[in-house]
């Protein structure tokens, strides 16, 4: 061991670890903290809660939640749309106030400047981190959905009537869903880039949370004003809906690939502020 | 009785700082100043740490010497002013420097729902000269060595202050380091832990590797230092090696025998400036060397007990340098 030990330390510009190792470290540093177990234990009960609502209710309401009744498959489509107004978010920028602000509150982000994990990588590592949580609870909504869909609410045969009226087989359901998946993670990576963000200015976890939930809800009333139209298509919150749009047949693409494209400037932004601020903040 | 003892290590230490002197130094600081809104931290210090030294900083509260230390490992910036950690210069090129540094800076940082040894295990992950299939042997071996392996699959949340700490000494000695810097390391430590301490800090000196250490407790560092550096209120008020800020301003030869009378009688007829004090007799320096002294005053039918020469005691320099009542 000596003699190893020894040898990388005369391996010059060895300047910081592996990156794997540190993902690796993140990831389960992420996935042990008992709050975010907590949490998508909890998250994965509202599927759950919805199917069995849809069942007891036994009528044909309008909306979203009146698509599902007899029609099992449109429940992880319904709950990620519904989780993502507030739930989701909220994981998500829980994860982002953990992954800077936290850990300056414990005084561990000292620990990994001196390691030292480069600044930069440091970004990289944290932005893994919420990635990994926000694909997970998303995950967990999704697989619980399909899960509930079928064995609660059941009907239609494993297939799914969407809401043009025609009937997808249970493979291209199911690529529907993934596809709602896919784009929810996407309008959530980019509350989490911007949680983030805030993350890096401050050493409260709940500045962060507040900022959040706040965020949302400014944006949600901006939007709700008509003189203020103008101001939608910047809005994050506006694309919010879209996701709906894969129980259509054929699939509307319009408003699903303009609100990703939409989170992706988000993601730049936050990504950029976050960077530029990690690489000279005091710790 | 404890002379010899003292005499001889006081000589290592000069040994020691007089083979470093002609290295580069292990870190240093050249006009450094931080300025926090309009608190003046640090008010233009120039400090060398040289290699291989044990340097104990002493200050009393808010002199200065946590936010020097966090300018030194480049986690804060300097408003003015330059410094230098193992040869590259900070903040630009801090991360050449600091894998083979440890630190444990402003009491130790870890996540309360994670075991001590899980804590450890991240932290060694982070660790760029750790091969990963090392970790579990360094994260054991570091444990063993601060004394934590019963506790180690505890969780820190339930860890009392002493563990935190020994813990965060665990994080600091990870890997082989050629510069650890301990901020207050016996911070909430019972006498086994400041022993521990003591013992750690001896092994690092032993092994060649620099430490610097920021402590209030003067007897610490008058145990295991080689080199002093006292702040107050932001400035540099004395440093240099600890032998030689004890023995200037005082001296003379402590010399206990129950026969002062007899003793002073002696002295005073070969000229050399002697008097009476406690068990015996102090001689001033200036007269005759020490060995001759003694042969004297035994000739002279004197019982010497003991003779050595006087320093003073950190307690008394640092009180008077920085003007405290002790």
């Amino acid at each position: 061991m000596t003699a190893s030990l020894v040898e990388t330390g005369t391996t010059p510009h060895r300047g910081s670890a592996p990156m794997g190792r540190l993902l690796g470290a993140e990831m389960r540093w992420v996935l042990r903290r008992p709050r975010t177990l907590v949490m998508l234990g909890l998250f994965a009960l509202v599927p759950i809660l919805i199917a069995i609502g849809v069942v007891v209710a036994d009528r044909g309401g309008n909306g979203l939640i009146g698509a599902i009744a007899g029609n099992g498959l449109v429940l992880p489509v319904v709950a990620m749309t519904l989780m993502l107004a507030l739930l989701l978010p909220l994981a998500v920028g829980m994860a982002a106030a953990d992954a800077i602000a936290g850990e300056a509150a414990h005084g561990t982000l000292r620990g990994l400047l001196l390691a030292p994990v480069g600044r930069g990588r440091l970004v990289v590592m944290k932005a893994f981190g919420v990635l990994v949580v926000t694909v997970v609870a998303t995950l967990v909504v999704a697989v619980v959905g399909v899960v509930a869909g079928l064995v609660v609410v059941g009907g239609a045969d494993g297939t799914l009537v969407t809401l043009s009226g025609t009937t997808l087989g249970f493979g291209e359901a199911m690529g529907r869903v993934g596809i709602a998946a896919l784009w929810t993670v996407g309008q959530l990576a980019a509350v989490g880039a911007i949680a983030l963000a805030i993350s890096a200015f401050t050493e409260h976890p709940l500045v962060v949370l507040a900022s959040v939930l706040g965020g949302l809800i400014v944006f949600g009333v901006l939007g709700a004003i008509p003189a203020l139209d103008w101001l939608a298509p910047y809005l994050l919150t506006t694309g919010f809906s879209a996701g709906a749009d894969v129980l259509r047949d054929p699939m509307s693409w319009g408003d699903i690939g303009g609100s990703t494209l939409r989170a992706l400037c988000y993601i730049a932004i936050g990504g950029g502020i976050t960077t530029s601020r990690m690489l000279t903040r005091d710790a | 009785m404890t002379a010899p003892a003292g005499q001889s290590a006081a000589a290592g230490e000069r040994g020691a700082a007089g083979a470093a002197a002609a290295a580069p130094p292990a870190a240093a600081v050249r006009g450094v100043r931080k300025v926090f809104g309009k608190t003046v931290a640090v008010d233009g210090i120039d400090l060398e740490v040289p290699s291989g030294a044990v340097l104990g900083m002493l200050g009393p509260n808010g002199s200065g010497k946590t936010t020097l230390i966090r300018m030194l490992l480049g986690l804060t910036r300097p408003t003015e002013g330059s410094a230098e950690l193992l040869g590259h210069p900070v903040p630009d090129a801090t991360e050449q420097a600091l894998p083979h540094v440890g630190a444990l800076v402003e009491g130790p940082g870890f996540h309360p729902f994670l075991s001590g040894r899980e804590n450890l295990r991240r932290v060694a992950a982070t660790e760029p000269l750790l091969a990963s299939a090392q970790i579990g042997d360094a994260v054991g071996t570091a444990l063993e060595r601060v004394g934590l392996s019963d506790a180690a699959d505890r969780r820190f949340r339930g860890y009392s202050l002493g563990m935190k700490q020994r813990l965060g000494l665990a994080a600091a000695l990870l890997v082989p380091r050629k510069l650890v810097v301990l901020d207050e390391p016996t911070n909430g430590l019972d006498p086994a832990g400041t022993r521990d301490v003591r013992r750690i800090v001896a092994e690092l000196h032993a092994g060649g590797a620099t430490v610097l250490v920021s402590s209030h407790l003067l007897a610490e560092v008058e145990a295991t230092c080689t080199h002093v550096a006292v702040l107050q209120t932001g400035t540099l008020v004395a440093a240099g090696e600890l032998s030689v800020l004890l023995e200037a301003g005082t001296g003379g030869l402590v010399v206990s025998t129950p026969d002062v009378d007899l003793a002073l009688e002696a002295l005073r007829g070969v000229g050399a400036t002697a008097f009476a004090e406690g068990d015996g007799v102090v001689v001033a320096d200036g007269g005759p060397p020490t060995p001759e002294v003694v042969a004297l005053l035994v000739r002279a039918g004197v019982a010497v007990y003991e003779a050595r020469r006087r320093r003073a005691r950190l307690e008394e320099l640092f009180a008077r340098l920085t003007g405290e009542e002790t």
